[in-house]
């Protein structure tokens, strides 16, 4: 049997279940997702967008929605960071958040309890960032997921310190597939920090579906540092929608796993929108990470800013695919994108490919990927005033990545990654 | 201090060859002055002694106080006191000039046997030299070179000299680039480093540079070679009759 059917199989088994005691919206965006999986299919080795991630091969090695196994725990970070922290299972909230203990304006719980609370509309929410049809990864995990996490500002709130989730701990085996809906209504602001800790030898397999709403006027700040061992694998899908004026800024920091495929996914839906994306990785061993961004710019106005660095060495793969589409009524559109990337080793290898599309005239566009090595004229400069190579590469690396990490807000998180970045990049350079 | 002996060098990936048959003995305390058409090969000597890849030796030999200069990385040969201020300094973005002088201060005085600096110490080394060249000490707080001036870079250059104390200082075109005021105060700089065990080979192509730092000895550069060598005398006739009578003079003796 193919793997989608037996996959589908399960989900609908589940879901005939969940139907028959609740029959919500939720269940029904559950159908919808798996109809757009089966019809999608899991990318093929001939599939454009994963040509170079072979995502589909790992599937076949976990096949079972079944994570109901051993946990692993895994290593958290900046635990001490002044913040709201949550730890997480699977994805999902540990238990349920008591009432009254988040600043006011604040929701953060379990989607299910949310939905049955019935006090926030997630059904005006769920799925308004994302579409089904967008991507199978995403539909599959829009399908399988039981639960979720949502996080909710209220109207006109701004919540100043940061929420943070430590993905703490997951399934050694089955497929992990969580939802993480985040809505920041009209002129509220909100920062979300995740991280993913280091699952040691744990064969982690995280397929999750995350949904972002910026709405009218409102200010989503979010980060991602993604630190697993080498035997995770992770497909992230980020989907995020922006009304008029508002703010959105990402980071995704990947420093570890075994594969990782970041599809990170932009619609400023309105006019005066800030994008912000910008995304570090750095890719050791046999490690292979791949960022996939699309902006679509749907209306006049707007502004988006990307910038992607990366560092590739040993038999790692990077690969960076950088889509901006300006729709033609989409006039008096900023959008930059840089992408850069260091490949330091001949075994490894980056592919690197930006792709814009302007339908409308009045724009302002430009892209720049550069791929190359350290440059020698800067290595040279250091060591003719006595800095040993290694040091001086190291120097340069730091420098090449900090740019990346100067960008996070939260000062605490911002030493965190510093020292991390200089402990990998030490490795790196001797 | 340094000897050059019939040094050939050619580029690597285009087998052309730069520097033709050299000689050069720099004593030590003594100033030497290297003049010479763009493109005579004055940049590659200074590469060549400071340990830039990509150039072959095919012929000859460097001898830096008594050691092979050329059987030493470049790094070493810093660390051992050959300076070398660049022609065009290299922008390093992201890299801050705090910590690319404490970690170069540090790899030299680490291999002289001497203790790693404090902080404290350290602050009070950059600023003690700092002034030496009049750096704007905001400079200190950027990074390496990074959107500095010409002249900026070329000061930040003689500043880094005298924070690494070397042997001996090749100093490419330290001059060009320098309004007058500058020219003036890097000169002042580079005069109060002088002594007697400390060597200079300035290259230059102005006479001007030599009024305010008094070289021993002028060479003059031409196609790969030192076709000339005289005290700073020499320097004023090559202001005034330019290379070609240089040139001319070769040919009629070739
Ligand atoms: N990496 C290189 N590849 C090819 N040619 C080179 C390279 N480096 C130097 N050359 C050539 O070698 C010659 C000497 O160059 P060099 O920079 O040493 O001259 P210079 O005397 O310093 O000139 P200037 O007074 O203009 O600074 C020039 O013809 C130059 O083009
Ligand atoms: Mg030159």
């Amino acid at each position: 049997m193919q793997i989608e059917s037996r996959l589908l199989v399960e989900i609908r088994d589940r879901l005939a279940r969940l139907d028959a005691n609740s029959g919500n919206g939720w269940a029904n965006g559950r159908e919808e997702a798996a109809g757009a999986f089966e019809s999608l299919g899991l990318p093929s080795t001939r599939s454009e967008a994963y040509k170079y991630t072979q995502m589909t091969k790992r599937v076949k090695d976990v096949l079972s929605l079944d994570n109901a196994g051993t946990l692993i725990d895994t290593t958290s970070a900046f635990t001490d960071v002044p913040g709201i922290h949550f730890s997480t299972v699977n994805g999902l909230l540990t238990e349920s958040v008591a009432a009254g203990s988040l600043p006011k304006g604040l929701t953060v719980s379990s989607l299910s309890e949310a939905y049955a609370e019935n006090r926030i509309a997630l059904d005006d929410h769920l799925a308004r960032a994302f579409d089904p049809d967008r991507d199978a990864f995403s539909s599959l995990a829009a399908a399988s997921a039981e639960d979720g996490i949502l996080i909710h500002v209220a109207a006109g709130v701004s919540i100043a310190q940061p929420v943070i989730l430590h993905h703490d701990r997951v399934a050694n085996s089955g497929l992990v597939q969580p939802r993480l809906l985040v809505v920041a209504e009209g002129d509220s602001s909100i920062k979300v920090i995740e991280h993913f800790g280091d699952s040691g030898s744990g064969s982690a397999f995280e397929n999750r579906i995350v949904e972002m709403i910026s709405a009218t006027g409102a200010s989503v700040d979010h980060l991602v540092v993604y630190e697993r061992g080498r035997e995770a694998t992770f497909v992230n899908g980020l989907h995020v929608y922006q009304e008029e004026r508002s703010h959105f800024a990402t980071n995704t920091i990947t420093l570890g796993g075994g594969m990782v495929r970041n599809n990170l996914h932009f619609l400023p839906d309105g006019e005066e929108c800030e994008t912000h994306l910008n995304g570090l990785y750095i890719a050791k061993g046999s490690m292979h990470v791949d960022n996939h961004t699309f902006v679509d710019h749907a209306k006049p106005n707007c502004e988006s800013n990307e910038l992607f660095k990366g560092i590739v060495t040993d038999k790692a793969v990077g690969v960076f695919n950088g889509k901006i589409l300006v729709r033609q009524d989409a006039q008096k559109i900023n959008a930059y994108q840089s992408s850069k990337s260091i490949l330091l080793d001949r075994a490894a290898s980056i592919y690197a490919k930006p792709e814009l599309e302007i339908y409308a005239d009045d724009v302002k566009c430009s892209h720049g990927a550069t791929t190359g090595e350290l440059d020698d004229d800067a290595l040279f400069y250091l060591r003719a005033r006595g800095i040993r190579p290694e040091a001086a590469k190291l120097m340069l690396l730091e420098a090449f990545a900090r740019d990346v990490v100067d960008l996070v807000d939260v000062d605490a998180v911002k030493d965190y990654l510093y020292s991390r970045l200089h402990s990998i990049l030490t490795e790196t350079a001797s | 201090m340094l000897t050059i002996n019939n040094l050939h060098v050619s580029i690597e990936e285009e087998q052309k060859e730069i520097l033709k048959g050299l000689n050069l003995e720099v004593k030590p305390g003594e100033v030497h002055a290297i003049m010479g058409p763009n493109g005579s090969g004055k940049s590659t000597l200074a590469s060549v002694l400071a340990g830039r890849d990509g150039y072959e030796v095919t012929e000859g030999s460097v001898t830096f106080d008594g050691e092979d200069l050329l059987e030493l990385e470049a790094d070493e040969r810093a660390r051992e006191g050959l300076f070398l201020a660049f022609q065009y300094p290299v922008e390093l973005p992201g890299v801050s000039m705090a910590n690319f002088l404490k970690q170069a201060v540090n790899s030299v005085r680490e291999h002289r046997g001497q203790d790693v600096l404090s902080a404290g110490d350290f602050l009070k080394l950059m600023k003690e030299k700092a002034a030496i060249v009049s750096l704007d000490p905001s400079l200190k707080a950027r990074a390496v070179n990074e959107g500095f001036s010409g002249g900026e870079k070329k000061r930040s250059e003689i500043f880094q000299l005298a924070l690494l104390d070397p042997k001996l200082a090749i100093l490419d075109e330290t001059d060009s680039g320098l309004d007058i005021d500058a020219l003036r105060i890097v000169a002042d700089g580079v005069n109060g480093l002088r002594n007697e065990n400390r060597s200079f080979v300035l290259i230059t192509h102005y006479q001007r540079l030599l009024d305010y730092i008094v070289p021993d000895f002028v060479h003059v550069l031409v196609d790969g070679r030192i076709v000339l060598s005289g005290g700073k005398e020499l320097a004023l006739q090559l202001e005034e009759k330019g290379y070609d009578w240089i040139k001319d003079e070769q040919t009629q003796t070739a």
